[in-house]
Order: C-alpha cells, then sequence, then structure tokens
C-alpha cells in the first residue's frame, strides 16, 4: 500500500460494533431458547 | 565515457568483487549484504541464451531454443526448467521476461520447511537441500511467486527451483545465465548497489522506464530486481502482492504456540480442581 | 476366580491370547466386508504403483495444485473430525460431567485411530516419506515452520491419546495393575492432549496463511486458525452423533438397551453444545467478512459458493442442532449432524483445493485412484475399530473381562 492517498484502515470499525452488538442479543435468544426445552417431557413421554 | 557507461562499469567491476566476497563460504555469524541479479527487461532480446546456459550448469535438458517456439505461449518454470523466458505483447511494443526463483529477502518456502531443506543462504541465494526434504509441497503451496517445482513421475522426487547458481557463487563466479546474456540485460551484484543503478537508470530515462524496481519492497523485498518500460501488470508479475514478508503471516500464530502450552494445561487443571472442590462439598454436605 | 488365573499367566499367554483375538468374529461374506477388502486391495495396488513411478503416476497432483484429496480430505479433514476426543475429554475429564461418561472410550479410540490412520494417509503423500524423522531426529528442526509445530503435535498428540485408551487394553488384557497406573496417567494425558489438540487443530488452518495469494478472498482471512479450531469443535461433536447413531446399530450387542437410551440423552446435550459453537463460528465468518471488505466478492460461482457454505452448511444445521435440541427430535439432530459435517468437508475442500487457485485454468480434480485410496485409509481404519470394539471393553456395558 502506497502512502500517497488517504486510506482508512479503521473503516469497518463501526459496523464490527455493531455486528458484536447483534451478537450479544441473538445469543441471549438462543440461549434462552436451548435453555428451556418445554415440550420435552411430552415428547420423551410418546416414545 | 558518458555516465551510463560509467555506472555499467561500475556496476560489473561491483558485481565481481561480489562474487568474490560470496565465495566466502556461508557461515552464520557473517554479516554480509545480500546479492542477486537486476534484470532489465528493456534490454532483452529474448534470444534464451539464458536458459541454455541455466540448463547446462545445472544438468538439465538443453532446449532447442532455435526451433522449439517456445516463445509463442507463456511459460511457467518446471522441474526441468529452472528459468524461463516470456514475450508479452505490450502498448510499447513485445517486451521479454526472465522468470526465476525470486530470492525473497524473507522466504516464504525456507518459511514453510519443517526440514530446513529450503534454506535461505546467508549470501541470499535460496538453495535446496536433497537430504533434508521429506517432499511435503508445503514450499510450493507458500511460494508467493509459485516457483518452487517437484518431480511427480520419480519414485525419489527433487524440488526444482533456480538457486542463483549457489554452487558458481562459491566459487568466485557469477551465476550462469547472468554470464551468458548477450545484451546486459542481467547484472549480478550486492543488492543495495542494484538497487542504485536501477535508481539511476530509471531517473535518467524517466520516459523510457516506469517508475518501480519489482522486487524492491515486494514480499518485504526480493534478490531479483526487475527495471521494465510498461507497467509490470502486463508483464504477468503479480503486483498484488504487498510488501508484508510471507513468513510475518505466520509470525505471530507460532508465536502464540508457546503461550497457549504456558497457559492452557495451568488453566485446564484450575478447572479440573474447580469441579472437583464442588463435588467434595456435595458429597460431604450428603454424609452429613 | 480371575485371580487364580492371573497367577498362572505369563507374558506368552498374552501373546497367545492376542493371536487367538486376531482371527475374526461373525459373519464374514456381508456387504460391508466384500466391499471394503475389493476397494482396500485396488488401493494397496495403486499405493505400489505410486511408490515405484511417483505420485503424478496415480494421482492427478501438479505444479499448481501441491495438495490434493489426501492430505484436504483424509488429513485436513479427517483430523477436524476427531475433535470430538478432546472436546469430550475436557467435558469428563477436567469438567467432571459424568453424563458423557460413557462414550469418552469409543471417542478417544475414534480419536487415536484417526490420528494414526490419517497421518498414515500423510505419509502417502509424502515424496520422500524416508525422511520423515528428518523434523524429529534435527536433520533439521525446521521451527520456523507451521507443518514443524503440527508434525510434532501429530506425534505427541497420538501418543497421549494411546495413553488415555491404554486402561480400556489393559482391562481387556486383564492387567489389573497396569491399568491402576495407566489410569493415573489419564488426567495429564487429556490435559496435554487438550491443549496440542487446540494448537494443532488451529495449525492445520495456519498452514494456509501464506498461501495468501492463491485462496479466494472470500476464504482467505487471518483469522483462519481460529475457525479451523472453532470449526473442528462442533466437526467433532457431529462426528461424535453420527459415528454413535451408526455404532449402536452394527454393535447393538455390545451396547446394550440402557446405553441406547442414555446415549439419545447425550446426544441432546452434544447438540446444544453444537449449535452454540455453531452460531459463534457463524458470527467470526460475518466479523471476517465486514472487516475485509468481502461484500465485493459476493457474485459468480464463488459469491454463490460461500454464502451456500456459510448459509447451508452452518447456520441451517446450527439452527437444526437447536430445534432438535429443544423439541427432543432426535431425527433432525442426525440430519444437523450431517449437514455439518458435509460443510467441514466442503470448508477444508474450499481452502485446500476448491478455492485454492481459484483463478488456475487447469483445475484439480482427484483421480478415480485418489479416491480410492481415500476410501481404503477409511475402510482400513473401520476394520480396526470394529476389531477393537468388539474385542475391548470400550462401550461401558461390556464389563466382563475378556481374558479370564
Amino acid at each position: 500500500m502506497e502512502s500517497y492517498t488517504y486510506v482508512n484502515i479503521f473503516e469497518t470499525k463501526g459496523l464490527e460494533y455493531l455486528l458484536l452488538i447483534c451478537f450479544l442479543v441473538l445469543f441471549i435468544f438462543l440461549v434462552r431458547y436451548l435453555a428451556s426445552p418445554l415440550p420435552a417431557k411430552e415428547q420423551a413421554g410418546k416414545e | 565515457m558518458n555516465r551510463r557507461g560509467f555506472l555499467k562499469l561500475a556496476g560489473t567491476v561491483g558485481a565481481t568483487l561480489a562474487a568474490k566476497k560470496a565465495k566466502a563460504r556461508d557461515n552464520d555469524d557473517e554479516k554480509e549484504e545480500f546479492v542477486g541479479v537486476l534484470t532489465d527487461t528493456t534490454r532483452c532480446i529474448g534470444c534464451r541464451t539464458c536458459e541454455v546456459a541455466c540448463a547446462e550448469a545445472h544438468g538439465l535438458p538443453v532446449p532447442d531454443v532455435q526451433n522449439d517456439g517456445a516463445l509463442e505461449a507463456e511459460r511457467r518454470t518446471s522441474d526441468t526448467q529452472w528459468t524461463v523466458v516470456n514475450r508479452y505483447e505490450t502498448d510499447e511494443g513485445d517486451v521479454f521476461v526472465k522468470k526465476q526463483c525470486m530470492h525473497c529477502w524473507q522466504p516464504g518456502c525456507t518459511a514453510a520447511c519443517l526440514t530446513n531443506a529450503m534454506y535461505k543462504t546467508h549470501a541470499g541465494p535460496v538453495i535446496w537441500r536433497s537430504d533434508k526434504c521429506m517432499g511435503c509441497r508445503y514450499c510450493m503451496i507458500s511460494c508467493p511467486f509459485e516457483i518452487p517445482k517437484f518431480e511427480y513421475d520419480s519414485w525419489n522426487p527433487k524440488i526444482h527451483k533456480c538457486n542463483m547458481c549457489w554452487e558458481r557463487l562459491q566459487e568466485g563466479q557469477k551465476p550462469a545465465c547472468v554470464d551468458a546474456c548477450p545484451t546486459d540485460a542481467l547484472m549480478f551484484g550486492r543488492k543495495r548497489e542494484l538497487m542504485e543503478v536501477a535508481r539511476v537508470r530509471i531517473y535518467n530515462h524517466p520516459q523510457k522506464y516506469v517508475h518501480q524496481v519489482y522486487g524492491e519492497h515486494e514480499v518485504g523485498g526480493t534478490g531479483w530486481l526487475y527495471l521494465s518500460s510498461v507497467p509490470f501488470e502486463q508483464l504477468g508479475f503479480r503486483t498484488d502482492l504487498g510488501t508484508t514478508p510471507y513468513p510475518d503471516y505466520t509470525r505471530e500464530f507460532l508465536y502464540a504456540v508457546p503461550v497457549v502450552l504456558f497457559a492452557v494445561p495451568a488453566f485446564l487443571l484450575g478447572l479440573r480442581f474447580l469441579s472437583e472442590n464442588e463435588e467434595e462439598l456435595e458429597e460431604g454436605e450428603s454424609h452429613a | 476366580m480371575h485371580d487364580e488365573n492371573k497367577k498362572g499367566r505369563s507374558f506368552a499367554d498374552i501373546i497367545r491370547f492376542i493371536l487367538q483375538e486376531m482371527k475374526p468374529r461373525g459373519k464374514f461374506l456381508t456387504p460391508f466386508n466384500v466391499i471394503s477388502i475389493v476397494v482396500i486391495i485396488a488401493g494397496v495396488i495403486i499405493l505400489t504403483v505410486r511408490f515405484i513411478y511417483g505420485l503424478g503416476s496415480v494421482s492427478n497432483l501438479n505444479q499448481e495444485y501441491p495438495w490434493g484429496l489426501w492430505k484436504g480430505f483424509n488429513v485436513i479433514t479427517g483430523v477436524a473430525f476427531a475433535g470430538g476426543a478432546y472436546v469430550l475429554t475436557f467435558v469428563v475429564y477436567v469438567m467432571g460431567v459424568e453424563k458423557y461418561h460413557s462414550i469418552v472410550r469409543v471417542t478417544v479410540l475414534n480419536g487415536l485411530l484417526a490420528y494414526i490412520f490419517y497421518a498414515g494417509a500423510l505419509i502417502l503423500d509424502l515424496g520422500r516419506p524416508w525422511n520423515i524423522i528428518n523434523p524429529i531426529i534435527g536433520n533439521d528442526f525446521g521451527y520456523n515452520s507451521v507443518l514443524f509445530l503440527v508434525a510434532w503435535h501429530f506425534m505427541l498428540y497420538m501418543i497421549a491419546e494411546f495413553i488415555e485408551f491404554s486402561p480400556v487394553a489393559a482391562e481387556w488384557l486383564n492387567l489389573e495393575k497396569a491399568k491402576k497406573v495407566l489410569q493415573m496417567l489419564t488426567l495429564g494425558a487429556v490435559i496435554f492432549g487438550i491443549t496440542l489438540s487446540s494448537l494443532h487443530q488451529s495449525g492445520l488452518g495456519a498452514l494456509f496463511l501464506m498461501a495468501k495469494s492463491k485462496i479466494h478472498p472470500l476464504w482467505y482471512t487471518e483469522f483462519i486458525p481460529l475457525l479451523f479450531l472453532v470449526s473442528s469443535i462442533f466437526a467433532g461433536i457431529s462426528m461424535v452423533i453420527f459415528e454413535g447413531t451408526i455404532s449402536h446399530r452394527v454393535f447393538r450387542e455390545q451396547i446394550g438397551p440402557d446405553g441406547k437410551s442414555s446415549f439419545d440423552q447425550i446426544v441432546f446435550g452434544l447438540a446444544k453444545g453444537a449449535a452454540i459453537a455453531m452460531f459463534v463460528y457463524y458470527f467470526f465468518k460475518l466479523l471476517v467478512f465486514i472487516h475485509e471488505h468481502h461484500w465485493q466478492h459476493i457474485h459468480g460461482f464463488w459469491g454463490f459458493w460461500y454464502l451456500f457454505e456459510i448459509i447451508g452448511l452452518v447456520l441451517v444445521p446450527c439452527f437444526l442442532f437447536a430445534y432438535g435440541a429443544r423439541h427432543r427430535i432426535i431425527g433432525v439432530i442426525r440430519i444437523a449432524a450431517i449437514l455439518t459435517l458435509i460443510g467441514i468437508i466442503v470448508n477444508r475442500l474450499n481452502i485446500s483445493m476448491i478455492a485454492y487457485n481459484w483463478n488456475v485454468v487447469d483445475r484439480y480434480y482427484p483421480s478415480w485412484m485418489e479416491y480410492v485410496v481415500s476410501f481404503t485409509v477409511i475402510f482400513a481404519e473401520i476394520w480396526v475399530f470394529r476389531w477393537i470394539v468388539t474385542r475391548m471393553p470400550v462401550y461401558e456395558k461390556h464389563t466382563k473381562p475378556a481374558m479370564a
């Protein structure tokens, strides 16, 4: 890379942090989803 | 004597001295500056004398330069050709480019080699040592110029690549291709001196040359340097390789190896103790 | 009863017992046996040709594609599939989760055999295999090489896995004292093994860091080692589920009905773990996608192929794992495991073969002989696995010492 013109090497940093926030929110949903096996007993009973 | 003639003479003298110094055995303690070759593609006439000289010097099949019509298609080096000359049709007419190992300052191939069969000598040339090689071909994966070539049709295969005539350098001679070149398109010497020659040529003929020496900074700098009258993309050169030496891409990973080996076993043992304590507590409660 | 026998036992007895156990058992002419024997014989012939006339005589490897199916599939993908061993030993021996104890032995066995046979495949691929001892004996120690690290780790990890598995063999030979001694080594081997695994799983990815100019930009990233490590977690888990499903059909007698129901519970737990690991992996991929401005490459075949890999073979199985775990549907989890395994194969082959030198005109397609040798390695492993499982107490329920 030549140093004659403007280049911002941290251009995507903001987007990356946004992605992180998305991840944390969705991750909470995933963990809650996995941690509450609601119809578990019904299904197991049937088998 | 004009300026150019002087520089040429100076370059030749420098090169001879450099070869004499390279003769000094490859000594690990000795700090000597790297040798290299400057290829001025504006001087190359595509006679392929270098190919013949190279083949003769290394016991490879000698090409029939007059009749084989090899300039018609772009060629790569192979397990029988350590160097090839290609013709490119450009805005400035036909340009001939000699291709061979670039002898990087920090070669990907030597960093890749797990037995140091691929070896960067302290004089500059990158050489291959058959007694060490296990034929894993990781050097071929790691070379940004795709130079190391493998004998796929042998039970005891070798890796083939230009070694800058390492055996000739040790005898105080110049590489065979440089000696053979009839138009002085090739110049052998210390890289520092070659860079000066290259810059002077560009400075004296700013219209003739593109203002770049290929190999000055590419992948951290190479021992083989190129001057050209047309942009290097038009001559089959990769200009997207960057200036980072290739071994740098694995350096941090390898740096992390001892860190992981210090930390992870202790961390795992800690976890183990924590979970053990819990069990003991539970056991204690149930007993009580 | 056993004690009386033990007193009279000599080393010769043990050898005689082992020789006696070498004999095949059960029905011999099964479809699997017939097919695998044909493939293995063909593979041995092909390998003989390969060692006489060179790699080019049987493979389509060339100067542009120095690494092909044997390294890309057998070594790099196979080692990822063997990741279950370090994941499960971590869960059982370090975290002390007893629920998964019953499948540790078979998983460690699988891991050990995978390394023996896939490191073996590496030898088939070496041009000068007799020099393989060079980096070990110091001719030279190329410690500047990622492959040096990987080679040493393969070797050390095989030793660690062997120690982890050795109590089973000792039990088989009814060597109580040896078993006790070997069991004392287990925790050390486990901790050492997990550490080595984390390094060589990522190391296999780090091999390609210097192929920067060759791998398609959608797949090349400085994070390859981390991506390989994280994906080896769910690759290993998926393989445990996949292999367990088959084993529970084939080795029904060894496992017994109790093993079946507890295995279902294990699978639900594993599916949760896989779902979380894949979710994190998917976001790693997205982070790389953003950081490296990859949207500019999302077009044409490569863009489609990339999206297919990270959505169809990562995100979809991730959700299937989560769905199957929550609703306790074993069939969905099995489909998820199979999709995940395909995804790992696609990912590893992309980096080593498909998206490697993607702009070269003459692409590399493995020859039929390369496929035969790949299957030879897999079948040979299955034969050894079957031999061990039907003789040694690999599945917990099979506790009666074989040699009495």
